[in-house]
């Protein structure tokens, strides 16, 4: 394999396999003073520079190594994004360790199954929340040394407790250790090879339990190559840099976010800024400014629907103005879409004279006006979102790729975009669609080893000749695109023997600002309905507008106005769709759908059959008659 | 960082006054406005450089000092106070006693920089000394008692004429100039014209700088009392006084170092009135000096230091303004010629048989003097202000400032 990763020569850089440890050393060899990373704390953005930053991530090294944790050795994180995730992670992989990243939300049943399974041995428990779900299954996982926690309050019933140790008194130790010691963690570095797991990323598990994807420093490598550093990949000819400014809010322990964020910073050194939650994300972007944004479709919904709705709700005149620009933005999306993202002169010319009056403070307001690059991926997104960020001048590249391919398959480039596909395969030949099943098969550097502990599993997820199978069903656009169909198994049949893919119809009904989430069901039916849940704080707001008093979630999404009002944007999209896909009756999901109780995974996504069964009544109750 | 300026990585530049690179430059394009005013060479501004003109912007200075201390008092610590002509006269008084050369009444004889912040010390410490009496009413309470203060005062002002000069001739002040000691020529004199810097300039001119510069001085001290802790405690306490106490703020405490620091500036100013006008009797450090002042601050935006030169301005100008409006009008009328002489009739009084709301001949005829409309115009300006606008000119400013912010939204 052929990697050319950017190295800036720093003295006494040792040899070894490049890791995202070295990458980050010789980089603050180079560029000590150079802000990294910033933090919110205390309401400013606290600094860390290059230099304090691999000084940290060496003691903490250190600080591993001195409690015992050798090669191979497992060491979880459970954390929302801040710089000790990061440099934890980094440490670990500067001691050749594992690191295994666990959702914020991911309940203590859930923390158990991870972290038996990964037989973590070195546990960071962020605050004393995540602690209490270690300690409620502490006594089950055997292979636990020490967990190390960040902050220090709630921990006073713990003060005794061995097993416990403040991040700051880690630190501490592995400053000790590393007076005693020099040059250990720089030793092992240095015999870093290509083959060392340096990561096991559980994934979501929408079906089953999570299993944990082994990524190696080559599947690394590999992966900054090709969605890093590569110049055409990212607008204006320029790859990611150190000018380049990101933030940091999706958990970290997923693939996408950990390659936007963190092998991003070791790979080309742009400053990371943590968000302060998943709460804040609006403001912290329009504090931040990222130049290089990425988001999951559920962001991007949300920009979209809070614009439309803080619009609507704007003063006379400046309505007046929103609705030509909305219709400019409408019609720029629309040629952009058909000229590849690209401006024609027509849309150019409209661009420059609704930039300056409108589209340039309203994207001030969401935080993308210097945004270069963005992004979405990690679930299929509506056309008309993406439409409308075109629009506006924000170019949102649709990718393709998942935790088993470091996110490598395909992604959209500046100038060539398909709106509705995924884009090109990265590397040529390094993408096929199955021609039996329409399954989309990938081939490369970045493919992963295989599942932690589970041979058996990995062996079904490759095909016979060494294809990773990637359980979506795809096609080919004009023979250069990819378009996703849905997940194999999501594939609708109805009793007609029509094949349906929901997660298109779905998509549209979650463009409405007042659906939130949608789950269209008909497998094996007469036709299709759908759960519907409804966007609390959009719908509430709707509703005391129209004086519709009520109290919870469930009495709202029950009001007979609300059903009506839902009706109406489920009649907007089957207008879109042929009359089998329509969506002829929907049920009122009654409650916030929720992690913990099971209805979707850690990354938001929905999993059906475990709505199936919990709604089972609901379903029923729409075909009963 | 560049173009995010909402990107703050220190608490200096969150907390700097001029947080932003336009309000810089905007600030130092007004102060150089502010500076060459005076010679003339302003645009559009040239009027304000006639002696009369300059003698008003000074005025509007001297008040802002003594606003921004109500101000403190009132529109950051909540507390209504009706005394402060008292400490205005008080700090008046002190100037006069530690500034005038000795003669018939008090004086000795010292240079400014002795009187000036005297003027300042003696009415802050009669203010902590009287606080106690203060803080334990509240509201309508305490203004009936800061009301006492200034009729007490009054009376103390024109009994003892060994200090005040009494009701009937009233007393000299300190002239404004800058001495060592007690040498015969002041190193600068601001009341006299001369050459600064090679350039030609009349006394009135020096008179702005000094109080200009005065002023400036105030301002910072005012925004950083504000935007400290000593601030956040006052507008704790303005806020919700129970509250506040519960926060670990002393309200005892914090309210006496607010009626100290607002009795500071009433003093600086009254001392700066005094010797600015020269002469003055008792009477004017009454009930309607300081209706003046809370007029100041209500109609400019109560807590706010901008908004606090703002109401300077606009109440030391409004009776220009309507003096020149009125004797416009007048010769208007008295031409009787036009389609509005009939409007502009009704409202002036011409002579003794013509009915009109406002008279520019006094004693002549029925009628308002000018002097006597400027007061219903305050009370009503207050009225509506309250009503319309609590947080005054300023709010209304900041009314135009957050429709363009929040652009293309409203929120």
């Amino acid at each position: 394999m052929t990697t050319v990763v950017e190295r800036p020569e720093a003295p006494g850089a040792a040899t070894g396999y490049p890791t995202i440890a070295s990458l980050i050393r010789d980089r603050a060899g180079v560029k000590p003073d150079v802000v990294a990373m910033r933090e919110k704390d205390f309401g400013i953005w606290q600094e860390i520079t290059w230099g304090e930053l691999w000084d940290t991530i060496l003691n903490a090294a250190h600080g591993l190594l001195a409690l015992g944790v050798e090669k191979g050795d497992r060491i979880s994180i459970h954390s929302e994004d801040r710089p000790e995730w990061v440099i934890l992670d980094v440490a670990t992989v500067a001691v050749r360790g594992i690191s295994v990243g666990l959702y914020p939300t991911n309940p203590a049943a859930e923390v158990e199954y991870l972290l038996s399974d990964s037989g973590s041995v070195v546990h960071l428990a962020e605050d004393q929340e995540q602690a209490d779900k270690v300690m409620e299954v502490v006594d089950s996982l055997t292979a636990l040394k020490k967990v190390i926690h960040v902050e220090p309050r709630g921990f006073r019933r713990w003060r005794d407790d061995e097993r416990f140790l403040f991040w700051d008194e880690f630190i501490e130790l592995g400053k000790e250790h590393r007076a005693a010691n020099p040059g250990a963690v720089d030793k092992i570095m240095s015999e870093a090879t290509e083959e060392d797991v340096m990561t096991l990323v559980y994934t979501s598990g929408t079906t089953g339990p999570p299993k944990g994807a082994m990524l190696t420093n080559s599947n690394v490598s590999f992966c900054l190559d090709i969605l890093v550093n590569d110049p055409k990949r990212v607008g204006g000819d320029k790859p990611v840099s150190e000018d380049d400014i990101i933030l940091t809010y999706l958990p970290l322990c997923h693939v996408a976010e950990r390659i936007f964020s963190t092998w991003t910073l070791a790979a080309a050194g742009p400053t990371l800024n943590f968000a302060e939650s998943i709460d804040t994300v609006q403001l912290n972007l329009r504090e931040i400014q990222p130049t290089i944004f990425f988001a999951v479709p559920r962001i991007w919904e949300r920009i979209h629907a809070g614009v439309l709705i803080r619009l609507s709700d704007a003063t006379f005149f400046k309505k007046m103005l929103a609705k030509p620009s909305m219709a400019a933005a409408q019609f720029i999306g629309r040629e952009r879409v058909k000229n590849g993202g690209n401006f024609t002169v027509a849309s150019r010319l409209l661009y420059l004279i609704f930039n300056v009056l409108f589209f340039r403070s309203l994207k001030e307001r969401i935080g993308l006006r210097r945004c270069r690059y963005a992004a979405s991926g990690a679930a299929p997104i509506a056309p008309e979102v993406l439409e409308f960020f075109l629009g506006l001048g924000v170019s949102v590249y649709e990718l393709y790729g998942m935790t088993e391919n470091v996110a490598v398959a395909t992604t959209n480039y500046p100038g060539r975009a398909k709106l509705g596909t995924v884009g090109e395969p990265y590397i040529e030949g390094s993408l096929r669609i199955d021609e039996d099943t329409g399954e989309i098969q990938t081939k490369h550097g970045g493919v992963f080893k295989g599942y932690w502990n589970k041979p058996e599993r990995t062996a079904e997820t490759f095909t016979d000749d060494g294809w990773l199978k990637t359980g979506d069903v795809g096609e080919w656009v004009d023979g250069t695109h990819v378009k996703i169909v849905d997940r194999m198994k999501d594939i609708i049949i109805t009793s007609g023997g029509k094949n349906i893919s929901p997660s298109e119809i779905e998509n549209s009904l979650k463009t409405s600002p007042f659906i939130k989430e949608a789950m269209v069901i008909g497998d094996g039916r007469k036709f299709l309905s759908a759960l519907i849940a409804i966007e609390f704080d959009t719908v509430g707001d709707w509703a005391t507008r129209k004086g519709i008093p009520y109290t919870t979630y469930r009495d709202l999404s029950e009001k007979p106005q609300v059903i009506e009002l839902v009706q109406k944007e489920v009649n907007k999209t089957n207008e879109r769709f042929a009359r089998v896909e329509n969506v002829r009756k929907f049920a009122m999901i009654p409650k916030e759908l929720d992690h913990e109780d099971g209805e979707l995974t850690a990354t938001q996504k929905l999993k059906r059959s475990a709505m199936s069964d919990l709604f089972g009544d609901l379903i029923e109750d729409m075909y009963r008659s | 960082m560049r173009g995010r300026p909402m990107l703050y990585t220190r608490y200096e530049s969150d907390q700097a006054l001029l947080n932003t690179g336009t309000k810089k430059v905007m600030m130092g394009l007004f102060i150089v406005l502010l500076v060459l005013i005076p010679f003339g060479v302003v645009p559009g501004l040239t009027f304000l450089s006639q002696p009369d003109w300059m003698r008003l912007l000074s005025t509007v200075c001297i008040f802002a000092v003594g606003a921004l201390g109500l101000n403190i008092l009132t529109g950051l610590a909540g507390q209504v106070s009706l005394g402060h002509a008292f400490f205005m006269g008080l700090g008046a008084y002190t100037a006069a006693w530690f500034g005038v050369e000795p003669g018939p009444l008090s004086g000795l004889g010292l240079p400014m920089w002795v009187w000036l912040p005297l003027a300042g010390l003696v009415p802050a410490i009669v203010g902590v000394l009287i606080g106690p009496v203060a803080v334990r009413v509240r509201g309508l309470y305490l203004a009936f008692v800061t009301l006492g203060l200034v009729f007490i005062g009054e009376y103390i002002f024109r009994n003892w004429v060994y200090a005040t000069g009494g009701p009937d001739s009233g007393r000299t002040f300190p002239s404004l100039e800058w001495k060592i000691w007690k040498e015969e020529t002041p190193l600068v004199d601001f009341q006299s014209d001369g050459v600064w810097f090679g350039v030609e300039i009349i006394e009135e001119a020096k008179t702005y700088f000094l109080m200009l510069l005065l002023l400036v001085i105030f301002v910072l001290l005012a925004k950083n009392i504000q935007r400290t802790r000593v601030g956040r405690a006052f507008q704790s306490i303005r806020d919700r006084d129970i509250a506040a106490e519960i926060m670990g703020v002393n309200e005892v405490q914090y309210k006496l170092v607010a009626f100290g620091l607002s009795s500071f500036y009433a003093g600086i100013a009254g001392a700066l009135l005094a010797t600015f006008i020269g002469r003055t009797i008792p009477e004017r450090w009454n009930l309607f000096l300081s209706v003046q002042f809370i007029a100041i601050i209500l109609i400019g935006g109560a807590g706010v230091v901008s908004g606090v030169i703002l109401g300077s301005v606009f109440v030391t100008v409004l009776p220009r303004l309507v003096q020149d409006f009125s004797s416009w009008l007048a010769d208007y009328v008295s031409e009787g010629e036009g389609a509005f002489v009939w409007l502009a009739d009704l409202f002036i009084s011409t002579g003794s048989g013509d009915f009109g709301l406002v008279n520019t001949l006094p004693g002549v005829g029925p009628g308002l003097s000018v002097f006597q409309f400027n007061q219903v115009l305050y009370g009503l300006l207050i009225i509506l202000f309250l009503i319309f606008e609590p947080l005054g000119l300023y709010g209304i400013w900041l009314r135009i400032r957050n429709y363009w912010k929040g652009w293309p939204f409203t929120y």
